[in-house]
């Protein structure tokens, strides 16, 4: 570039700062003659008129990160991606569509590995209009990411913009990545699933959010605290006063009619039960978790119900690493591939099926069990389920209420809608949302549910309300799928933007965001004691997040497809997980965070395998449960395998 | 720069009737095109994962487009997902098999079958941790022996590389499984229901792990079982079923087996009555040599030569009983022509010279020890006329003697089968239904030349130890008509086939003295 040129590009970038003056009064400023600030301005007329800058920057950049010391290396090219999609995302934005794809295809590689979701959607931006229209795009432009670095990193780094001045990278870094600069040894690679993390748009920073607040523990006056409580008085019959079972039944259910004004009385007689007998070690687990007042009005389980629960409570087997549970395994025969969802009641005797026609089936295999379906089929010529018929889109769930008298359904026509599993018949039709509604869950107490939808919300609906009591909103796209808390304060959302977000039930705030998955969260499950969440996504990943802290204690590597459906066991030590990948799996839980604990010292969490694995016979898991009694049933369509 | 080429978009334009595209603004849509497609999928992979499935179909893109508030494609509503062909001549068309379908034939068709209604069944998929070996559960590949902790725990003391023994552990249904087999295999009572069970044992998956159970059970009580006839049956019978069983890996335990299966065919004696019919148990053990031979020649190169060695001494052996030569013959047959003419053709001409004063009505007053030793000397017949077969079919083209010798040998072939008939005649009579026999030796055409005569002929007569007096007379007149047929047939092949080896005319000689004078007047004119 010779000095004429310097000058008409001086000339020419004053103009366009709105300088009309005829240039005079620049010109006794003698660049010409300082060599530095020729090149300066060299370089930005360069980055302004040719796109071939920014590939050539990046690679640069690239190749210094990769021949960079082993030391430091991770903790530098975690800088690549960002500079990688922001150069695309410059470049479309300037109109340069065929340098940005050439560019794009040529990087790729680079970051298929951890970020190929992301590439897919980024790849069909191709115009200026695009990247407005596209949440994603938006929210990267909005948003910076966050990257953890250590001190010597990061003075490389600037070393190395400084040195090589390119300005051009050194601006999209600077307007793009915020640093958290952190002094001493840079991390180990393994934990690099938090390093890179793009904020929000809101300012509600990912951080932020998860500094609030939250009460993980379980309700006062639950079940498992009247278990307790009788548990005690049993042992103390068995001891030999001769009280009879019937005697603590009864009490139970004093208890039960009574309600909250007995609290505190009950609150000593608890203390005194649990002193005095340690029955379980898992039941102490739980009465060691603290308690919580519900938020909401909870309703009033009738007496037989509470009755059985606390048999079949008391009757649980308990599960550990060495006493596995039996799985039952329901197989739908003859869907022609239209099951969408199924899910089993809590007991596994009912068995619903949500299917591409809009229909509903309710199997009681209570009554199939003893017939033989196939022979009770034939001689009455009727179908061994009830139909249940009434949305008009295929339906994406069918869920049961805790005692199994209501089926919840969600369908593609936007409506949620409540059945009765006695009378056979659609009782209500809920409509509120905008789109598809994806899932739809009861409480674990009943009466309130949550359903969550293709308009981005997760709503709480009452049963006895035509119209949504809460909305949460704050996803980025849709919300695939929900559950509650077992103490029925907050409800988890996962969503396709690849997070899970914790929902406070009252006042409808997001209190925590947990982000790590690769790719959109298809089921989600929380612990009995209301500690932990477990988490599964479409590549087969399973994370467990502790709740308080946000933060995933150890992801579960097994699976090779889409993780359908978690559950875990009556007290917590197994979770199960039913795949894709035709396979339920069994973990143990207890000991994952025991041995994370012990070794969060060290500084590297050790990567938890499966404890057991059932193969199906070319059967996809689509639901399993836990009965209260710990046996464990799944369901799944048979699907022919590919020839 | 799109990967949707302006070419398409021309097209599809051209396609909706517009015709005043310009280059530049198909060159303007193209990335629009791209990216509408892409939102699209996008979407309708949302719909498939909801359905919980991992093909993408024609309605998960409806719904996607039900999403954006578009109107479906109609038409592609297909079950299964649509196969794709490839243009030809173009590297990255491809277009949707679509035939076109005569309207008459859609409306003469008769109607479809109603597809079948949804069902749910149930099975238990794992019982405390370990997973039934049932139909239901897809079949396990490697049993494995149960987590054991201890392992570590002895970690903590001195370093010794202790390896406790690996368990095996069997399932409930499997001991239950076990029990109910070897009881019904050692009851004489329940034909029907040991057939039920050989079935099972030749078919079910998941019997793996009994294996070692089953061999041990078999060695067990085949030494035990020396004299009761019916249960080595039966036990060979399971042998076979579960050679037979396609899941079963049975090779690891052959070692085990082999020793009962040879006592069945060489042992002195099998079965302690009369009336047991120790020759149908000795041929059906040699068939079952055969095909362990066959299975696991290759794999189990000693397996032949040890066999054949065992057996070669069994023949061999002077003192032994004619029975244990008949089982050796038999076995030796099995194993091929190769063997025979090694071991036994090789070995005729002195044996025959041992076994002629037996075979002398005259000479022998006991009647039994002489229909063994027609029994063996017509598996000597079948197993050189076996070899003699193969041979034949190896080389066609040997060096023809005349054909009057070659009649003559043919007659005495013949008549040494009609000759037993006769000897056997007294304590024996022929049990199988003539029917049988004439497709018996129907089917000798397609298959079999010149050898196989004396087997088939043979055959029948390997059933006659439990036959009854009263209807003696007639089979035989039924049997001297069949073999007229028979020898007009097999005249008819022999001139076809007028080759021989020099084998035969060794063999010719060595039977045709003996046999001369037995032959019927009627059969001699046949052959003259």
């Amino acid at each position: 570039m010779d000095p004429e040129q310097v000058d008409e590009f001086v000339m020419g970038y004053l103009k366009k700062k709105g300088f009309n003056s005829d240039g005079t009064s620049f010109s006794s400023i003698d660049y010409h003659n300082d060599p530095d600030l020729t090149k300066l301005i060299r370089s930005f007329s360069q980055s302004e008129n040719d796109p071939s800058r920014y590939r050539e920057g990046y690679s640069k950049l690239r190749s210094w990160g990769d021949n960079s010391l082993d030391l430091y290396k991770h903790e530098l090219l975690r800088v690549i991606y960002p500079v990688f999609i922001h150069c695309y995302i410059n470049l479309v934005g300037k109109g340069h569509t065929q340098e940005a794809r050439a560019f794009f295809n040529s990087f790729r590689k680079d970051h298929e590995m951890v970020h190929l979701r992301d590439l897919q959607k980024l790849e069909g931006v191709l115009a200026p209009s695009h990247l407005q229209e596209m949440e994603f795009a938006r929210s990267l432009r909005q948003s910076k990411f966050n990257i953890k670095i250590c001190q010597c990193s990061y003075d490389l780094l600037l070393q190395y913009l400084h040195r090589t001045e390119s300005t051009l990278m050194l601006g999209i870094i600077n307007e793009r990545i915020n640093f958290q600069v952190y002094s001493g040894q840079p991390n180990s690679a393994s934990d690099d699933i938090e390093s890179v993390t793009i904020s929000g748009s809101f300012h509600e920073t990912a951080d932020h959010v998860n500094q609030k607040e939250i009460h993980w523990g379980l309700l006062e006056d639950s079940l498992e605290d009247r278990l307790q409580k009788t548990g005690g008085l049993l042992s103390d019959s068995e001891k030999g006063q001769g009280e009879s079972k019937a005697d603590s039944k009864k009490r139970s259910s004093e208890i039960g009619k009574q309600g909250s004004s007995v609290k505190k009385l009950k609150k000593d007689k608890a203390g005194n039960a649990t002193a005095k007998v340690a029955r379980q070690e898992t039941s102490m687990a739980l009465s060691t978790t603290p308690r919580v007042k519900p938020e909401l009005a909870m309703p009033v389980m009738s007496t037989d119900v509470e009755e059985s629960i606390l048999e079949d409570l008391r009757n649980r087997v308990q599960l550990s690493s060495l006493a596995m549970p039996s799985v039952s395994f329901y197989t739908f025969v003859n869907t022609h591939n239209g099951l969408n969802s199924s899910s089993i009641s809590h007991d596994g005797s009912l068995v619903a099926g949500g299917f591409s026609d809009s229909s509903i089936k309710v199997w009681d295999m209570a009554k199939i069990g003893h017939a033989g379906s196939c022979a009770l089929q034939d001689e009455n010529g009727r179908r061994n389920y009830t139909l249940l018929l009434g949305h008009s889109g295929p339906v994406y769930s069918a869920t049961f209420s805790p005692p199994g008298d209501y089926v919840l359904s969600s369908s593609a026509d936007t409506t949620i809608r409540l059945w009765s599993t006695k009378l056979n018949a659609n009782l209500v039709c809920y409509k509120g949302h905008n789109h598809t509604v994806w899932d739809a869950q009861f409480s674990p107490s009943g009466h309130y549910f949550a359903s969550c939808s293709h308009d981005r919300t997760a709503r709480i609906w009452s049963m006895d309300r035509m119209h949504p009591l809460r909305m949460m909103a704050g996803h980025l796209s849709d919300v695939d799928c929900v559950q509650w808390h077992p103490n029925c304060n907050y409800i988890a959302t996962g969503s396709s933007d690849k997070t899970v977000r914790l929902w406070d039930v009252q006042t409808g705030e997001c209190v925590r965001i947990f982000v790590g998955h690769r790719s959109m969260v298809l089921s989600l499950a929380m612990s009995p004691d209301g500690r932990y969440m477990a988490s599964g996504d479409e590549d087969g990943t399973i994370m467990m997040w502790d709740l308080s802290t946000a933060r995933c204690i150890t992801p579960l590597i097994g699976h090779n497809s889409c993780v359908w459906t978690l559950s875990y066991s009556g007290e917590g030590s197994l979770l199960a997980s039913g795949s894709a990948d035709c396979t339920v799996k069994l973990w143990d839980v207890s000991s994952s965070t025991k041995l994370t604990k012990a070794e969060e010292k060290n500084g590297n969490s050790n990567r938890l395998r499966p404890l057991r694995t059932f193969p199906t016979k070319s059967t996809p898991v689509h639901a399993l449960r836990f009965s209260r009694r710990n046996l464990l049933f799944a369901a799944g369509a048979i699907s022919k395998p590919a020839s | 720069m799109s990967i949707v080429p302006k070419e398409t978009i021309e097209v599809t334009a051209q396609s909706i009737g517009i015709t005043n595209l310009s280059p530049e603004a198909a060159l303007m849509l193209a990335p629009d095109v791209e990216y509408r497609v892409r939102e699209i999928m996008q979407e309708a992979i949302k719909s498939m994962r909801h359905s919980k499935r991992t093909t993408l179909t024609a309605s998960d893109v409806d719904g996607a487009l039900n999403l954006r508030s578009l109107e479906p494609t109609y038409g592609f509503a297909s079950g299964g997902p649509f196969r794709f062909r490839k243009a030809v001549g173009h590297q990255d068309l491809f277009y949707t098999d679509d035939r076109e379908v005569d309207f008459k034939d859609v409306i003469g068709a008769p109607l479809p079958k109603a597809p079948l209604d949804t069902e749910l069944v149930c099975h238990w998929l794992a019982i405390e941790g370990v997973q039934p070996a049932i139909p239901e559960n897809a079949p396990l590949e490697v049993i494995r022996a149960p987590a054991d902790n201890k392992i570590y725990e002895q970690k903590d003391g001195p370093l010794i590389d202790v390896r406790p023994p690996v368990k095996h552990v069997l399932s409930r249904e499997l001991q239950l499984y076990f029990q109910k087999i070897a009881e019904i295999t050692m009851s004489k009572s329940s034909p029907a229901l040991f057939k039920e069970a050989l079935v099972s044992l030749a078919s079910d998956s998941g019997l793996h792990p009994l294996v070692p159970y089953f061999t041990n059970f078999i060695a067990d009580e085949v030494s035990r079982g020396l004299n009761d006839f019916q249960i080595l049956f039966n036990l060979m019978h399971v042998v076979r079923s579960l050679l037979q069983n396609p899941h079963i890996h049975i090779e690891p335990y052959l070692h085990q087996l082999m020793p009962s299966v040879v006592t069945c065919l060489v042992s002195r004696k099998l079965g302690n009555r009369f009336a047991d019919n120790h020759w149908e148990l000795r041929d059906f053990t040699a068939k079952l040599v055969s095909l362990i031979c066959k299975r696991f020649g290759n794999t189990y190169h000693t397996l032949q030569s040890r066999l054949s060695k065992t057996l070669g001494n069994a023949l061999l052996d002077p003192k032994k009983a004619l029975t244990q030569h008949y089982g050796a013959i038999q076995g030796l047959t099995a194993l091929g022509h190769n063997v025979v003419r090694l071991l036994i053709l090789s070995n005729l001409e002195p044996y025959l010279s041992l076994l002629e004063p037996e075979l002398d009505c005259e000479k022998q007053k006991n009647q039994m020890k002489s229909y063994e030793a027609w029994r063996v000397y017509g598996a000597l017949l079948r197993a050189a006329g076996l070899c003699i077969h193969d041979r034949l079919k190896v080389f066609p083209n040997l060096p023809s003697p005349s054909p009057s010798l070659l009649h003559k040998g043919k007659g005495k072939i013949i008549s040494a089968e009609t000759r037993k008939r006769k000897l056997s005649a007294d304590s024996s009579q022929n049990q199988l239904p003539h029917k049988r026999l004439m497709t018996t030796t129907d089917g000798l055409r397609p298959q079999d030349h010149t050898g196989p005569a004396p087997m088939h002929v043979d055959k029948p007569m390997g059933k006659k130890g439990n036959e009854s007096e009263s209807r003696h007379q007639n089979e035989k007149e039924r049997g001297k008509g069949r073999v007229i047929t028979m020898k007009a047939i097999l005249g008819q092949i022999w001139k076809d086939d007028l080759d021989s080896g020099r084998l035969l005319v060794k063999l010719h000689q060595l039977y045709d003295d003996r046999i001369l004078p037995f032959i019927p007047s009627t059969e001699m004119s046949v052959f003259l």
